[in-house]
């Protein structure tokens, strides 16, 4: 039985399920429902490949789900899921020992130093002793924390401690790195250059990273690949330029009477979507900009800004959520 | 793969290293286990870190063996060279308070301290099973506890050893000495579950000690009262032959029931509650049971920690 057919008729009863040992990880008809009854994953199948891959998905989209699923932490309620071209039902341990996972809170005791701390985790995956505190001291470079790694990590900065979050799930020598939202809490500068240490792991040191985010904008930066999942199913998997060229929009900015704008160009045949503080429509081409001008214009309203932006990810899925949920199935079939 | 990236770059420059995968062993599960396990107990005591953890260990450990080392002087002076201090109770009440002492400040230091830090999924994110972090914490613990109680047996058993003279003389200290160690290991195993168990319900270190000196504190007093009130106001006989009220007031501490185990398996060194008489295997009983308590309820607990 090849791998394709087992995935389409992956169910509760496929016991001869194969993953496929190309991809890096895999999801056939996953479903994980919780006590509620909640479902989490529906029916998600999806094949990510070697490389840099974003997973985004709003919060509660069902990204922790699946990371804890693919660590074998949780038994899927039906369907099947393999890392690294193993079963994550039945082999949880052996991906646990090749995968390294940032997890998305502060996980990091304060009284210790990092190089401690790291050296300890390491020997959680599985190193000896002396070749934990190598590859503590080698991670901590990576990370750019060589300096100051004996430092207790209780008086680190956000920046730093996100750092030893990363090194500590690179100590074992993963060929996975699942990271999870591995920007949180950082600021402009530091979010720069937490994506940048990422972009190089991927490029660099030939391992595959899959990267959970809210935000598509980073995504966008340091990922080949996208998947994106909104209510456990999957809503996209694709390359990156061909989502991005999709979601351009342009942000406007008027002084007073939004409302009358909206319907304005509603008229006009563009949908905007109301913002804190303007509008939102889709980015077609040249013409867009002509046509708001204009619609500005024609009703003399102060236009204070119009820019273009790209979609934040709760954009992405409210226009296209309803529309391709049929089309993300044809997708993964 | 060579690491060497020869002479393309400056050589120096520690930036220019790059990465080096590891091609090396790797352990499987009993290993981490143990390494977890070495790691905790290292940490109970302090070891590797700073002076401030070293304090509540080093100064409770030094307490209880207090007594080892008054009665080696005590055996060394006195004409007929009589230990002074029992192998099965040492010496009851200071073993009792020191031990609490150690077990509330030390027990947060083995399990709160992850639960505040939440670094818990990162171990659930590693090769061991979920129930492997609880069970390696109390092994670590229990060696703990064991080292507590055991160590100064031993050196109450050195002190009077290397005072008495003839190899008959040594062989009876020797078997007195035994059934202490053994109540020792009993003692430990309870205490440690216990103590663990009551400090793994908070990750804030000050409600964890509090919880675990009151419950040992608490339980005692209320044990040492009912037991006090059965021999006086009940029992005619005294301690010889106590109430009933008296023989199972015992049943409510910890430190009691492990007082009336000694006793119900031929302790005959007066203890802290009085011979338990036919009452005997309600306290084996009840050992069992706080056995069980400690060990499943702490696997239970960390069944229900959050994992990622």
């Amino acid at each position: 039985m090849s791998a394709q057919s087992a995935v389409r008729t992956a169910g509760p009863g496929a016991g001869a399920w194969r993953p496929d040992p190309g991809a890096v990880i895999e999801a056939a008809a996953l479903t994980q429902v919780y006590p509620g009854p909640v479902t989490a994953l529906d029916e998600l199948s999806v094949l990510i490949g070697p490389g840099v891959t974003g997973l985004v998905g709003a919060n509660g989209a069902g990204k922790s789900t699946l990371i804890k699923v693919l660590l074998g932490l949780l038994a899927p309620t039906r369907g099947h899921a393999a890392v690294l071209g193993l079963d994550c039902a039945a082999q949880g341990a052996r991906i646990r020992a090749l995968t390294g996972y940032m997890p998305e809170h502060d996980c990091l005791p304060p009284d210790v130093t990092a190089t401690e701390f790291v050296t300890h985790m390491g020997r959680m995956s599985g190193l000896p002793a002396t070749a934990a505190k190598e590859r503590a001291a080698d991670s901590l470079r990576h990370v750019g924390l060589y300096e100051e790694r004996y430092r207790q990590v209780g008086t680190y900065s956000t920046g730093m401690k996100q750092r030893v979050k990363l090194a500590q799930a690179l100590a074992g020598d993963p060929r996975l790195l699942l990271l999870d939202e591995p920007t949180n809490g950082l600021d402009p500068g530091g979010r720069g250059a937490m994506l940048e240490l990422i972009a190089r792991i991927g490029a660099e040191f030939g391992i595959s990273i899959v990267v959970a985010s809210h935000l598509l904008g980073e995504i966008e930066q340091i990922c080949d690949h996208l998947v994106a999942i909104d209510g456990g199913r999957l809503l996209r998997a694709d390359t990156i330029s061909s989502v991005t060229r999709a979601t351009a929009v342009l942000l406007i900015e008027v002084d007073e009477g939004t409302e009358q704008l909206a319907a304005a160009l509603a008229g006009r045949g563009l949908a905007a979507l109301p913002q804190a503080r303007g509008l939102l429509v889709r980015l077609a081409g040249e013409d867009t900009y002509d046509v708001v001008r204009d619609t500005v214009a024609d009703l003399g309203l102060a236009l204070n800004r119009m820019e273009q932006r790209r979609h934040r990810l709760e954009e992405l899925f409210r226009d296209e959520a309803a529309s391709d949920e049929r089309a993300g199935e044809a997708h993964v079939g | 793969m060579s690491a060497s990236a020869g002479p393309a770059g400056p050589a120096g420059v520690i930036h220019d290293i790059g990465y080096r995968s590891y091609d090396g062993q790797r352990l499987g599960r009993a290993a981490i286990v143990r390494a977890l396990t070495w790691h905790s107990l290292r940490a109970v005591f302090g070891l590797r870190r700073g002076a401030k953890a070293k304090i509540i260990p080093v100064l409770t450990f030094a307490v209880m063996c207090l007594p080892a080392v008054v009665n080696a002087a005590a055996v060394a002076l006195s004409h007929d060279h009589t230990r002074q201090v029992s192998y099965d109770t040492y010496t009851a009440s200071l073993r009792v308070l020191v031990l609490v002492a150690f077990l509330a400040a030390q027990a947060p230091e083995v399990v709160s301290r992850d639960l505040r830090s939440h670094v818990l999924p990162l171990y659930f994110a590693r090769p061991i099973r979920r129930a492997d972090y609880p069970l390696a914490k109390l092994a670590a613990f229990f060696l703990a506890c064991l080292i507590m109680i055991e160590v100064p047996l031993l050196l109450l058993y050195l002190g009077t050893v290397s005072q008495v003279h003839g190899g008959s003389a040594i062989w009876a200290q020797t078997r007195a000495l035994i059934p202490g160690l053994l109540l020792g290991v009993a003692w430990a195993a309870v205490l440690a579950g216990l103590g663990l168990l009551l400090a793994s319900f908070t990750g804030r270190r000050a409600f964890a000690t509090g919880a675990v000196a009151v419950y040992f504190l608490l339980t005692l007093t209320l044990a040492s009262l009912l037991t006090s009130i059965g021999e006086h106001d009940f029992g005619s006989g005294g301690l010889a032959h106590p109430s009933a009220l008296a023989q199972l007031a015992g049943l409510i501490s910890p430190f009691t029931v492990l007082d009336g185990l000694r006793q119900w398996l031929g302790g005959t060194t007066p203890g802290m509650i009085p011979n338990p008489g036919s009452y005997g295997p309600a306290y084996g009983l009840a050992f069992l049971i706080l056995l069980a308590v400690g060990t499943g309820g702490l696997v239970l607990r960390y069944r229900k920690v959050s994992g990622a």
